[in-house]
């Protein structure tokens, strides 16, 4: 019963804010509207029993990547509100066509599981992994069956980072762009 | 615990949030909602992704947004820092200023 | 020995190669390397001829196709042996004449050339024991008499002449391609040997239709009747070029042609060529008689003795028109590089009414030129006595309208030739350029005392090696123990003394006009005129065709220049605007296509699901 409360008012708001993020003009208002969208979808998460990515999506998305954002934001420290009116035609065109994928994607759903099958809070080994709740069960995951991915994500996340500073770097002389895209 | 809550709830949820995000790639100009916009659609992804693990207790579909969301984050910190040096070169983050083909 | 005459083709094919590729700037290194071609493959040529060789049973394989094959290999018996010492022997005296004759020449490098190329094309027809083998180097000659004769392709009259002559010779190979097809389906091979052997063995193979698609080719290459036309205009070209191509050797190419398939032509076909030859051998004659130019009188010249030999072979006398053809080789040869040189000397003067008194000036050139007249007027004991004579004996013999034709064309001949001599080296100089004219030099002068000789002592059957005069000895000593001998040479002296005498008395004291002019004036019109064949064409196909043509272009612009290649490109163009349109950078624009593109596959995906 619980959970039927927390889903409706939580989808409900994490639609608004989607919207809002959509149609708001200033950047600064549409990042904070994202974060209610996010911390929204962390609870839609808690609703599925997945705790532990609720967990993660507060601090990465909400934490980390909208300060990200609002951060850069600042930083541009100009006016980044779109000055001309949305073109009416191309406003139309998305909203038929984005209508039309609802519209199919709505019309598959019919005969879907309600049954949620019952979950430990234990890891067992097995393949495919059980879900378990307990975020002991990600460590678990991680270090065993998903021991190769987690070190390239590791290695993902190195890169991204020298490319970011890289990019990032200030960059006066032209002659000195291509030693620094190197 | 057999609620009333199925799956179809979550992907229909699913669905609209995408489409919302969709819907903003299109329409807006700037750079920066763009991307806003697009993390929107992939976390909308993320849900119908959790929500059909949990109905198949199935944990791998979680480690999969798991790993999703830590590439979304190293995307959107190269995503970000390309919009800097794009701005620094063009002082605009506007699409329509940014295209250099056509017009 | 197939290597030989191989090597014998392939130099001066290696030398036009060379010369199109590395030496087209540099004009003297390429004029040595053409002669030194035509050299090696004069001596190689004269080492092959004493080797004595027939027929050779090696053969490449050009096509394939099924069971039909086409080859290329050498048939080297006494026709062609003799032709070939005949091309390679006056080519090259031609060549060392054209060192000096074009010495100055701003497309020196691309005349060497063009000799080259026809000197290859020209041996091919010589050497090839099939007719497809010799229907493509027939049209090769054709090519590079095309690219010589436009060799001065800044003037307007040389720029029609090359293209009258590729145009004509293109209608007669017509014929002469279809003939070969025809050939290949009744007899199943295009091999001369066993051609002969199949048309022994199966004589209702043979029809008269046939036969005129067969010389058709003849017609056009040797320009008769009625494809003459090209000839005299050819004369637009270089002067060793119609000395070698339009004289000497291309020309008579025809009569070896027709030497080498005289096995498939019937009786009707041959009454043909007797009766077109010996009008030509008049017609051509008259012709001359009146021409002011002097390589004209020398083109029109030629035709008549191409009438002589053709009709020659026509009655059945082959040899003797082998023999002939040599002999006229060399004193045409002799004679046009005789008008090259007083070309030269009088700085490109061709009107022989504004030369003349050149005796004095230019005396090798004069005293050739005269042993040349002589030759072909048929004087006693020159080479063109003796061939002549036999000739028309046979003709005596065989028929006597042809016979009657061929005096009259003797006696023509030697009057137009006398005319000539007279003309250019006695009585006063008659203009400027020929007051001031000079011998050239040695390059010029040796070609024409060799020719000189050969034209004088050709005729002596003896001094032929045994592997030359066979084709043509049997006939001559037999066409000798008939009874008219006595007779026939004494009306064939008669002409040529009368032909002599006449132009002596006509010609020899000219101021500026043709003396025939106010002598008999409708016969000079009418012989000026060349009996209106030019304009007769130009009336009944020049302009019918044009008509023609122009429907042509019409639809020609309409559909294939305007619907095929203009609106198959306006519709790549319109399709590149519209697509071009979508492509313009707009990133919105692009993310609205992905998504009609995800609704068109999802609805298609739901179609499917559905149904």
């Amino acid at each position: 019963m619980n959970e039927e409360i927390l889903f409706y008012l939580f989808s409900t708001l994490m639609l608004f804010g989607g919207s809002a993020v959509v149609l708001s003009r200033n950047p600064v208002n549409a990042a904070l509207y994202m974060i209610l969208a996010l911390v929204s979808l962390a609870v839609l998460f808690l609703t599925l029993d997945a705790f532990f990515l609720a967990a993660l999506q507060v601090l990465v998305y909400a934490g980390a990547v909208m300060v990200l954002f609002l951060f850069v934001i600042m930083m541009l420290d100009v006016d980044l509100r779109e000055r001309s009116r949305p073109n009416i035609m191309a406003a139309a065109l998305g909203l038929v066509t984005t209508g039309a994928v609802v519209a199919i994607l709505l019309t598959w759903v019919g005969e879907g599981s309600t049954i949620r099958p019952s979950v430990g809070s234990v890891p067992t080994p097995g393949n495919p992994l059980a879900f378990v709740t307990g975020s002991k069960a990600f460590g678990y995951a991680l270090l065993t069956k998903y021991m190769l991915p987690i070190q390239v994500a590791g290695f993902l996340l190195l890169v991204a980072m020298v490319g970011a500073i890289l990019l990032g770097r200030r960059t006066k002389l032209k002659s000195s762009e291509g030693k620094d895209g190197s | 615990m057999d609620g009333v809550l199925g799956i179809e709830e979550y992907l229909v949820v699913a669905s609209i949030l995408f489409c919302i995000g969709l819907l903003g790639v299109i329409l807006r100009r700037n750079v920066l909602l763009i991307l806003m916009c697009l993390e929107l659609m992939l976390n909308a992804v993320n849900l119908a992704l959790v929500a059909f693990a949990r109905y198949s207790g199935n944990m791998d579909g979680v480690i999969l947004t798991f790993f999703a969301i830590t590439v979304a984050a190293a995307e959107v910190a190269i995503g970000l820092a390309i919009l800097v040096a794009l701005y620094r070169r063009r002082k605009s983050i506007f699409l329509q200023d940014l295209n250099l083909l056509g017009r | 020995m197939s290597d030989l005459i191989a090597a014998i083709l392939l130099v001066p094919l290696c030398s036009a190669a060379l010369i199109l590729f590395f030496f087209r700037r540099d004009a003297d290194t390429a004029a040595k390397l053409s002669v030194g071609a035509s050299a090696v493959a004069m001596v190689l040529a004269l080492f092959a001829l004493f080797q004595n060789i027939e027929i050779d049973a090696a053969r490449i394989s050009w096509l394939k196709l099924g069971d039909f094959e086409l080859s290329f290999g050498f048939l080297l018996n006494g026709d062609a042996r003799l032709l070939l010492f005949v091309v390679t022997f006056v080519g090259f005296w031609i060549h060392v004449f054209s060192l000096g004759y074009m010495r100055d020449d701003p497309g020196k490098a691309r005349f060497f050339g063009g000799l080259s190329v026809f000197m290859f094309s020209m041996l091919g027809i010589v050497v090839a024991d099939n007719l497809a083998m010799l229907f493509v180097f027939w049209e090769l000659v054709g090519f590079s008499s095309y690219l010589l004769i436009a060799h001065y392709f800044h003037t307007d009259e040389a720029r029609a002449a090359s293209k009258k002559a590729l145009v004509i010779n293109r209608l007669g190979d017509i014929g002469f391609l279809l003939g070969i097809v025809l050939t290949q389906v009744r007899f199943n091979t295009l091999e001369f040997a066993e051609l002969e052997q199949a048309a022994l063995a199966q004589p209702e193979l043979l029809t008269a239709g046939l036969g005129f698609l067969l010389i058709c080719g003849f017609v056009a290459k040797s320009a008769q009747f009625p494809l003459h036309v090209w000839l005299p205009d050819a004369m637009a070209g270089p002067t060793p070029v119609s000395a070698l191509i339009h004289a000497a050797t291309m020309v008579a190419a025809g009569i070896y042609l027709l030497v080498r398939i005289d096995f498939l032509l019937v009786q009707e076909v041959f009454s043909l060529i007797a009766l077109l030859g010996g009008a030509m051998a008049l017609y051509a004659g008259f012709c001359a008689l009146v021409q002011r130019d002097v390589k004209k009188v020398l083109a029109y010249s030629t035709l008549s003795q191409l009438g002589y030999m053709s009709a020659t072979v026509a009655i059945g006398m082959s040899g003797l028109a082998m023999f002939h053809l040599a002999t006229h080789a060399f004193f045409k040869a002799l004679l046009f590089l005789g008008a090259g040189s007083v070309i030269l000397g009088c700085h490109h003067e061709q009107d022989v009414f504004r030369m003349g008194g050149l005796r004095k000036r230019m005396p090798w050139t004069s005293w050739t030129f005269l042993l040349g007249v002589l030759a072909i007027s048929g004087v006693t004991f020159t080479s063109g006595f003796f061939s002549k004579d036999a000739m028309l004996l046979a003709a005596y013999e065989e028929n006597l309208p042809v016979f009657v034709m061929f005096l009259v064309g003797a006696l023509l001949t030697a009057l137009y030739m006398g005319r000539l001599h007279w003309l250019i080296f006695h009585g006063e100089s008659r203009s400027k350029a020929a007051r001031q004219a000079s011998e050239s030099g040695l390059t010029i002068i040796a070609p024409l005392v060799a020719l000189a000789l050969l034209a004088v002592l050709g005729g002596f059957v003896s001094l032929w090696p045994e592997s030359l005069s066979s084709v043509f000895v049997q006939e001559l000593e037999h066409v000798h123990e008939s009874t008219g001998n006595r007779l026939v040479m004494t009306f064939g002296a008669l002409a040529w003394i009368l032909g002599l005498w006449g132009s002596w008395n006509l010609y020899a004291r000219t101021r500026d006009e043709d003396p025939l002019m106010k002598k008999a004036p409708v016969f000079f019109r009418l012989c000026e005129s060349k009996l209106f064949f030019d304009e007769v064409y130009d009336f009944c196909i020049r302009r019918p065709l044009r008509h023609v043509a122009k429907v042509f272009e019409a639809l020609e612009l309409l559909f294939i220049s305007g619907l095929m290649v203009r609106g198959t490109a306006g519709i790549v163009a319109l399709l590149g605007l519209a697509t071009s349109a979508v492509h313009r950078g707009g990133l919105r624009v692009y993310a609205l296509w992905f998504v009609v593109g995800l609704v068109v596959l999802l609805g298609y995906a739901l179609a499917w699901w559905e149904f």
